[in-house]
């Protein structure tokens, strides 16, 4: 296990008026982190009349580094009493809002809030009930493919696996069955579906997964623990997904494998009314990159893995279609996404009743397509790994 | 290092040994990385049955750690530094046990549970963090010049 005690970063952002810190701060005395408090001195008292301190990447603190930044934000409310500082902490980390709760009720101008959205555009959606029915029959029809593909990319018996962004836990309850990991880790940010999935697990009497809540962007999980990493359809709805992989490749041993899907999602397509459904699943796409989302992301996973240091990488795609196993089961993944896409997002875009009825249109000649005896439908999705270096 | 894990107790409710470790205070101290080292293992261990290893070990770490910390700048290069986990079906118990300058027996006598607010105590900062992470802290001081830190986790209480 190699972590240091510490490895943190500061960052101020002026136009938002908020202070960054993340990361382990352990330091043995005041001076180590001297730099660190000074700048967030300097960025306190240029603040206007709100100032933020996000600690939601904080993972670990000593009290000598608590102390001085208390110290720090005690003197800067009191020099400034009409100006807010407000802390924003996580709930994935259970000490971070109480320990600092202690500072705002000695002081007026300062207070603690719990923030946990926004780590993307997209959160409010995907982290929705709504989702679990679609994540489940998904998975459901990849399997199919990647129990064949996941072996060509280095998952074997008998390895430590996290499945980083695992949903419902049901990938992570097939990997369990069929690959028989000594150590599964599996983290999401919805504590909905991980309450899902423990249920599910126990069900299947499968109690050695190890769900947990978190942030993969700042995760709690030590360096280099796992020989494979897996991130499905999860790097594609994040805004920085090099981020994320820095994150899965830092948990990844030195030769061990990440292993990512992602989709393309304009790359939809079905017969007959191939028109249609090819409209629509470009206006999908647009739509994903209007919250920041990218869900044309599949065939830039080479270029992904690449930049984030990855070697040995490999890439290849798949089509699940509607011949595959129940053609209900794709039209019904179908609706679930018109459901979302049109039904929630394109609203909340503003997007007129002409526009959503011609984009709801597309889903219904997919279903239409799927379920017709002679008809056709597919979902492309890329399935790609690299090596982290030795 | 040495580890142990046998049962010491049957009795229900009675506290059962996990893990031990014991360390010359002499090593330990030469090295500050050690105290996040060792924090970082015995939290581990402790949220190892935790419905959410991870998150609760993050927990358990940040008292564990000042608690090494504490010993680190307190403890004489002298004989061994010993570190436990206890636990029975409510809570877990992490213990680290050391040899103290005898030049400062009546700053850590001074310990008094229903009112420390002097803040002379060595421990003082230490208490502070525990009481606001609601983890609670006991000092026991022996006639030998050590003393034992204990605090008592109910992580299901305190990660959800
Ligand atoms: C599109 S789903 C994919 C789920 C699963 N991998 C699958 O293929 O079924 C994206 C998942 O990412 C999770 N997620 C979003 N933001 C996250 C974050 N910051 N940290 C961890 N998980 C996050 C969501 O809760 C959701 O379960």
């Amino acid at each position: 296990m190699s972590r240091q005690t510490s490895s943190f970063s500061a960052e101020f952002n002026e136009i938002n008026q908020e202070i960054v810190l993340s990361g382990r701060m352990r330091p043995r005395s005041v001076q180590e982190i001297a730099s660190v408090i000074n700048m967030v001195r300097r960025s306190l008292a240029e603040s206007g009349s709100t100032a933020y301190v996000n600690v939601k990447r904080l993972t670990h603190m000593n009290m000598t580094a608590f102390r001085c930044l208390a110290e720090v934000l005690k003197s800067a409310c009191e020099q400034k009493p009409q100006r807010m500082i407000v802390v924003v902490t996580s709930s994935v980390i259970a000490w971070s809002a109480p320990l600092f709760q202690t500072l705002a009720s000695t002081q007026p101008n300062l207070s603690v809030e719990i923030y946990d959205s926004a780590f993307y555009p997209g959160q409010t959606f995907v982290e929705d009930e709504s989702f679990i029915p679609i994540l489940r029959t998904q998975t459901k029809m990849t399997w199919r493919h990647e129990r064949e593909i996941l072996p060509r990319h280095g998952l074997r018996d008998g390895l430590t696996i996290a499945d980083i962004c695992c949903g419902i836990g049901d990938f992570a309850t097939l990997i369990k069955r069929q690959f028989n990991p000594t150590r599964l880790v599996a983290l999401d940010h919805s504590k909905k579906s991980l309450e899902y999935a423990r249920r599910v697990a126990a069900e299947f009497g499968l109690n050695s997964i190890e769900y947990t809540y978190g942030d993969a962007s700042q995760m709690l999980l030590a360096d280099n623990q796992f020989d494979f990493v897996t991130c499905r359809h999860s790097l594609q709805i994040f805004d920085r997904p090099d981020v994320l992989l820095r994150e899965l490749y830092r948990i990844c041993k030195p030769g061990g494998r990440v292993y990512i899907t992602n989709e393309k999602n304009s790359h939809c397509l079905g017969e007959p009314h191939s028109e249609t459904i090819r409209w629509t699943y470009e206006q999908v796409a647009k739509l994903f990159s209007h919250f920041d989302m990218d869900v044309e992301m599949g065939p830039k996973s080479r270029r992904l893995l690449n930049d984030a240091g990855f070697d040995a990488i490999k890439v290849e795609s798949f089509m699940v279609t509607n011949l595959d196993g129940d053609p209900q089961d794709f039209a019904d993944v179908i609706e679930a996404w018109e459901t979302v896409y049109a039904g929630q997002m394109a609203v909340r875009r503003g997007d007129t009743p002409d526009f959503i009825r011609r984009f709801r249109q597309g889903f219904k000649d997919h279903v239409l397509a799927a379920l017709h005896p002679k008809g056709y439908a597919g979902w492309p999705i890329w399935a790609a790994s690299g090596r982290k270096p030795y | 290092m040495i580890m142990t894990g046998q049962h010491i107790s049957a009795k229900p409710g009675a506290l059962k040994n996990m893990a031990a470790l014991a360390l010359d205070v002499g090593l330990f101290i030469s090295e500050f990385r050690l105290c996040d080292t060792i924090a970082e293992y015995l939290a581990d261990l402790l949220a190892q049955s935790h419905e959410d290893p991870a998150r609760c070990a993050n927990f358990s770490s940040l008292l564990i750690n000042e608690i090494i910390e504490l010993a680190f700048r307190s403890a004489i290069p002298v004989g061994r530094i010993d570190f436990n986990l206890l636990r029975n079906e409510a809570l877990v118990r992490a213990s680290v046990a050391f040899s103290y300058d005898r030049n400062n027996r009546a700053a850590w006598s001074s310990f008094d549970r229903s009112a420390d607010s002097s803040g002379q105590h060595p421990a003082h900062h230490l208490m502070m963090l525990a009481q606001a992470i609601g983890v609670s802290l006991d000092i026991e001081i022996d006639g030998d010049d050590r003393v034992t830190l204990i605090a008592d986790f109910l992580p299901r209480e305190a990660v959800r």
